[in-house]
């Protein structure tokens, strides 16, 4: 018989002020199996942490429940409590009469006082039956994938890295570097986006620790934390980087021109082609859709121009594995698709109506226009700007119903922007509310409206095309009246949505998609990069919306974590999991799709049974190491095979009978 | 039916004979005239007590459970609806299909015994079947008893989906038409019990479920109750108690938990063979239950009856990263 000992927690006067506690620990003495009850003013604190070691020494208790919070709070102090009174941590229960119970009860005492004795009851069952627990280890592999190499995946890629471990980074276009290095300046300094972040990315390709795959795409992971394989497919690009020196000749020859992706369009660029001048690597892709060899089957010039030989257009696939112990996810975002949403807007089909993105090409001095503000339909100077925000942000009807958070911001920097060099220009700034929150950003902002931005609350209605005008129709909420603008050029601050294909990533790192689209991390607030599958780490705006800073900031928590992880030599694994009743299992295999970590799989045991030859059957056998504890799988299995330890059927149903009978 | 006969004798003397099995389980004689009764043959001699008529309503494919985790080859005798408790085996990964040969016969219908018992005189003994089309005729040494199908089939018969095999190794007859009735609702039952208001429908149910004595045949003959050990027949510490949640005690809570547990189990999986209900020493209608969960499989999810295949997963068995997630 287990000897419990129930240790009922006054958390001041959040549980006493509301139930009689001394009266609860007096009731409780009565349950089952309860040898010891007392009661405290704080348990978690120092002197309550050592009276329940106490007990547990001068009571020989073997089992202890706490009476206090929510587990989520204390359950890992009171483990350590238990251990340090060499018991085994897994041998405490908690029961949760503070949000449970007194904090929603607190009008009504007596009921609150009864239910903190069914939740004790329920408590002292599930002890009964507790069985202590161990974790077990696994080996650590000391490196780390990082997908996506925007600014969130450079600066984790270097953290980790500087931090001595090697890094893995994949990205998907042919040049690192991701939004960031497409922006003119940066708010609220206004220091020239390419001058800090172009350092970062050679940085990479220069650091021994790191390996760059670009023009690369994760296509399978497989294992679990510490052991992870990664399978690499790195498209075609029918260069040989081997041998390539990146002198530009090729793309100065190509007589193939198409839309220049990089410039959203603006210009064009060659069917060879390095995307911008900095692009690390340095060295040019084929985009084989437009290359005229590829095409119409003639042309080659490339291949003639090239001194080094470098051009194969045999060229195939390569497929990679490599090991890693960690994965941190860096996918970032891409702009919300405003033209098939906001018809009032043109459907994207006024050229004078487009993106913050695209202005921030337009005022680039590495830009289309050479950082001339020119309007792209006829090439001139605009002299009335229109900016719009929350385009698909804080819109459910058509967009998103979140905000987008850099928004504000960098329309402030785009009339500050225009202002500044457009002479005689006038901006109009409609605007829902402006957020600033963040180290110099209201002062940025009053500085946008003292260079003469004139900022309008409201919604637009209407943009439409009158001559070479834009007619822009809104209210001005503030003052109750419908505005009408003349512009000649409308910049849309469009939503920041999640990258494409982030679904296929979060399959494949068994990570969840939140309701918005952006990957979810473990704890909004005390756990923000990491996610809910073990070793892998979430960074930048892969998560959520953001800016810089906090994207940066992100990144370097992300890396952090994983150098923590990364310099374990095993790991320790929550013995929390499901574990398998072999004798039980019929091997139907129904806990095998049911897992959401691929945790189980189904393998051949050979079964001796006295009186028979051995005989080979088919169980479930759960990965420790892929186990999250979720106990999807326990609700499938119907023998109850497969079950989570800590949370056993019999566990679960003694509780339900300790509150219901 | 004589020809489906001697081609079923003929195919398990030359599976048995060329080793290709160790054993055919099939239909042979039985102990009177309104049944037969299942029959392991192992060698080819003994293939020739095989038979085959309208009074096979056992389900076969649940034998095969009894060798699963032996390494021979086994052939099994199926009707249409037995076929789906095949695929509700191979699906569930309890036999493999190398080591299975399914001998399909074609049924067109079963008689109903419950109907047809009563009819023939004590000791007759059954000496050959006739299937005149409408009318089942069974010759005994007693006289010709006949049994037009319109009246005496079982109840499941009139609603057959599927009197050919959906899965057969070998066929042993050509095809015969279905017994279903023309136009009938294959849910009218369960819509009457629906349309009762709460306190009736318990009360239905607890009537029922008070007569249960807890025998298992139901769960012993059905194909979808597969595990080794029953979660009922796990030694929960003071299992013989009411009060425990699954345990063994005769009482109604019991008896209810009993059988709403197991139909959780087989929701998506019951192959509505209706052996269950057939075997139940007490007749509760433990189809209609089943059927509720048919029905309600359907709707929620277009779930067709399990087993007509091997490829469609029960929908409760599948997960998809697609899967609505309004409930979290
Ligand atoms: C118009 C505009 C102006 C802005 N101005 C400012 C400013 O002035 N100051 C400021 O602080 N912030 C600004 N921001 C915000 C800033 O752009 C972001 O905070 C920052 O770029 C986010 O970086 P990231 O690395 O998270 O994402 P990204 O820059 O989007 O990088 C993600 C990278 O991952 C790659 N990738 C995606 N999917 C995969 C995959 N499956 N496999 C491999 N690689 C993949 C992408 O190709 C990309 O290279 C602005 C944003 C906009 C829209
Ligand atoms: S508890 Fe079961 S379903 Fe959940 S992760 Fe572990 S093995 Fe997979
Ligand atoms: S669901 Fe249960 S019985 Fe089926 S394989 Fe998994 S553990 Fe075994």
């Amino acid at each position: 018989m287990p000897r419990i000992g129930v240790f009922v927690c006054w958390c001041g006067s959040n549980i006493g002020g509301v139930i009689d506690c001394p009266k609860l620990a007096t009731d409780a003495v009565n349950l089952p199996g309860v040898v010891y009850s007392t009661e405290y003013k704080y348990m978690c604190s120092e002197p309550g942490q050592n009276s329940i070691i106490q007990a547990i020494r001068d009571h020989r208790l073997d089992r202890v429940v706490v009476a206090s919070c929510s587990p989520r709070l204390h359950e890992e102090t009171f483990r350590k409590t238990l251990a340090r009174a060499g018991l085994n941590p897994y041998l405490l229960e908690m029961a949760n009469i503070r949000e449970h119970c007194t904090w929603v009860h607190n009008k009504e005492p007596e009921k609150a006082q009864a239910k903190s004795l069914a939740l004790v009851s329920r408590a002292v069952a599930k002890a009964n039956l507790l069985e202590p627990l161990f974790p077990s280890s696994i080996p650590m592999t000391k490196r780390c994938l990082v997908i996506g190499g925007g600014i969130a995946g450079i600066q984790t890629a270097l953290d980790v890295a500087d931090a001595g471990h090697e890094v893995i980074l994949v990205e998907r276009e042919p040049t690192i570097g991701g939004n960031m290095v497409k922006l003119d300046k940066t708010f609220p300094t206004l220091d020239c986006s390419a001058c800090i972040s172009t350092p970062k990315m050679v940085a990479v390709s220069t650091h021994p620790n790191i390996t760059l795959y670009t023009y690369s795409e994760v296509a399978g992971v497989d294992g679990y934390i510490g052991n992870f394989e990664v399978t690499i497919r790195c498209k075609v690009s029918y260069v040989d980087h081997t041998k390539c020196t990146g002198c530009g000749d090729c793309q100065a020859k190509c007589p193939t021109k198409v839309s220049n992706e990089f410039n959203l369009g603006l210009d064009t660029r060659k069917a060879i082609y390095i995307p911008f001048p900095q692009a690390v690597p340095n060295k040019p892709v084929i985009d084989a859709a437009n290359c005229r060899y590829f095409t119409t089957g003639k042309c080659k010039i490339c291949q003639k121009i090239c001194a080094a030989g470098a051009i194969d257009y045999e060229q195939q696939e390569t497929i990679i594995t490599e090991k890693v112990g960690a994965i941190v996810v860096a996918t970032g975002y891409q702009l919300f698709d405003w033209a098939a949403a906001y018809g009032e807007y043109g459907y994207g089909r006024f050229p004078d109506v487009v993106t913050g993105m695209h202005f921030e090409r337009l005022v680039n001095a590495a830009g289309p226009t050479g950082g001339k503000i020119l309007r792209p339909s006829d090439q001139t100077e605009p002299k009335t700007v229109v900016f719009v925000k929350c385009v698909g942000s804080r819109d459910p009807a058509k967009g998103k119903e979140y905000c987008s958070r850099a928004c504000c911001m960098y329309t402030a920097k785009h009339a500050h922007q225009v202002l500044e060099k457009v002479p005689g220009a006038k901006v109009y700034i409609f605007y829902i509310d402006v957020r600033t929150p963040g180290k110099a950003y209201e002062e940025f902002y009053q500085r946008t409206i003292s260079d003469g931005a004139v900022y309008v609350r409201g919604r637009v209605s209407k943009i439409y095309q009158l001559g070479d005008k834009l007619v822009v129709r809104g209210s001005d909420t503030l003052l109750g009246r419908p505005v009408e603008v003349e512009a000649d050029m409308v910049v849309l601050a469009s939503a920041m949505v999640s990258s494409g294909g982030i679904e296929d990533v979060a399959r494949m790192v068994s990570v969840q998609v939140d309701k918005d689209g952006w990957l979810q991390e473990a704890h909004p607030k005390l756990r923000p990069v990491e996610t809910h599958t073990g070793g892998v780490f979430l960074a930048g705006t892969c998560q959520g919306p953001k800016d810089i800073p906090d994207t940066v900031a992100q990144a370097s928590a992300a890396a952090s974590k994983v150098s923590g992880l990364l310099f374990r030599e095993e790991l320790a694994t929550d013995p929390m999991i499901s574990t398998v009743n072999q004798a039980i299992c019929t091997g139907c295999g129904l806990c095998v799709p049911v897992c959401p970590y691929q945790a189980v799989e189904l393998k051949t045991i050979t079964e001796r049974i006295p009186g028979h030859a051995p005989r080979e059957r088919t169980v479930a056998s759960v990965n420790s190491g892929l186990c999250q504890g979720c106990g999807a799988c326990n609700v499938a299995c119907r023998p109850g095979a497969i079950q989570v330890k800590g949370f056993s059927n019999d566990e679960l149903v003694a509780e339900v009978d300790a509150i219901c009978l | 039916m004589k020809a489906v006969i001697d081609n079923l004798r003929r195919e398990a003397v030359r599976l048995l004979a060329n080793d290709e099995v160790k054993m055919v389980i099939g239909y042979g004689e039985g102990t009177d005239a309104s049944r037969t009764t299942p029959y392991f043959a192992s060698t080819p001699e003994q293939s020739a007590a095989f038979t085959w008529g309208p009074l096979c309503a056992n389900n076969l494919a649940k034998h095969l459970l009894d060798y699963r985790y032996e390494d021979t080859r086994l052939a099994v005798v199926v009707k249409g609806c037995d076929s789906r408790g095949i695929n509700r085996l191979l699906q569930d990964l309890q036999f493999p299909r190398e080591r299975l040969v399914v001998l399909g016969v074609p049924c067109g219908g079963q008689l109903d015994r419950n109907l047809i018992a009563p009819e023939i005189p004590p000791g007759a003994r059954l000496q050959g079947i006739e299937d005149t089309g409408k009318v089942y005729v069974l010759v005994t040494d007693k006289g010709r008893l006949s049994f037009p199908k319109d009246r005496f089939l079982m109840p499941k018969c009139y609603l057959c989906e599927t009197n050919m095999p959906v899965v057969a190794d070998f066929m042993a007859g050509d095809p015969v038409p279905s017994p279903a009735r023309e136009g009938s609702d294959r849910t009218a039952e369960v819509n009457e019990i629906e349309a009762l208001d709460v306190a009736a429908r318990s009360s239905f149910w607890d009537n029922e479920f008070s007569r249960c004595l807890r025998c298992n045949a139901c769960r012993n003959v059905c194909p979808a109750c597969s595990c080794k050990e029953c979660v009922f027949e796990q030694a929960v510490p003071g299992w013989q108690q009411s009060g425990i949640i699954g345990s063994k005690a005769n009482s109604l809570p019991e008896n209810m938990v009993f059988h709403l547990v197991r139909m959780f189990h087989v929701i998506g999986r019951c192959v509505d063979c209706g052996e269950c209900e057939r075997v139940c020493p007490v007749d509760i209608p433990l189809r209609l239950l089943y059927r509720k969960t048919l029905k309600d499989a359907h709707i929620l999810y277009g779930a067709g009856t399990p087993g007509m295949s091997t490829e469609v997963q029960s929908p409760l068995s599948e997960f998809s990263p697609e899967d609505p997630e309004e409930f979290m």
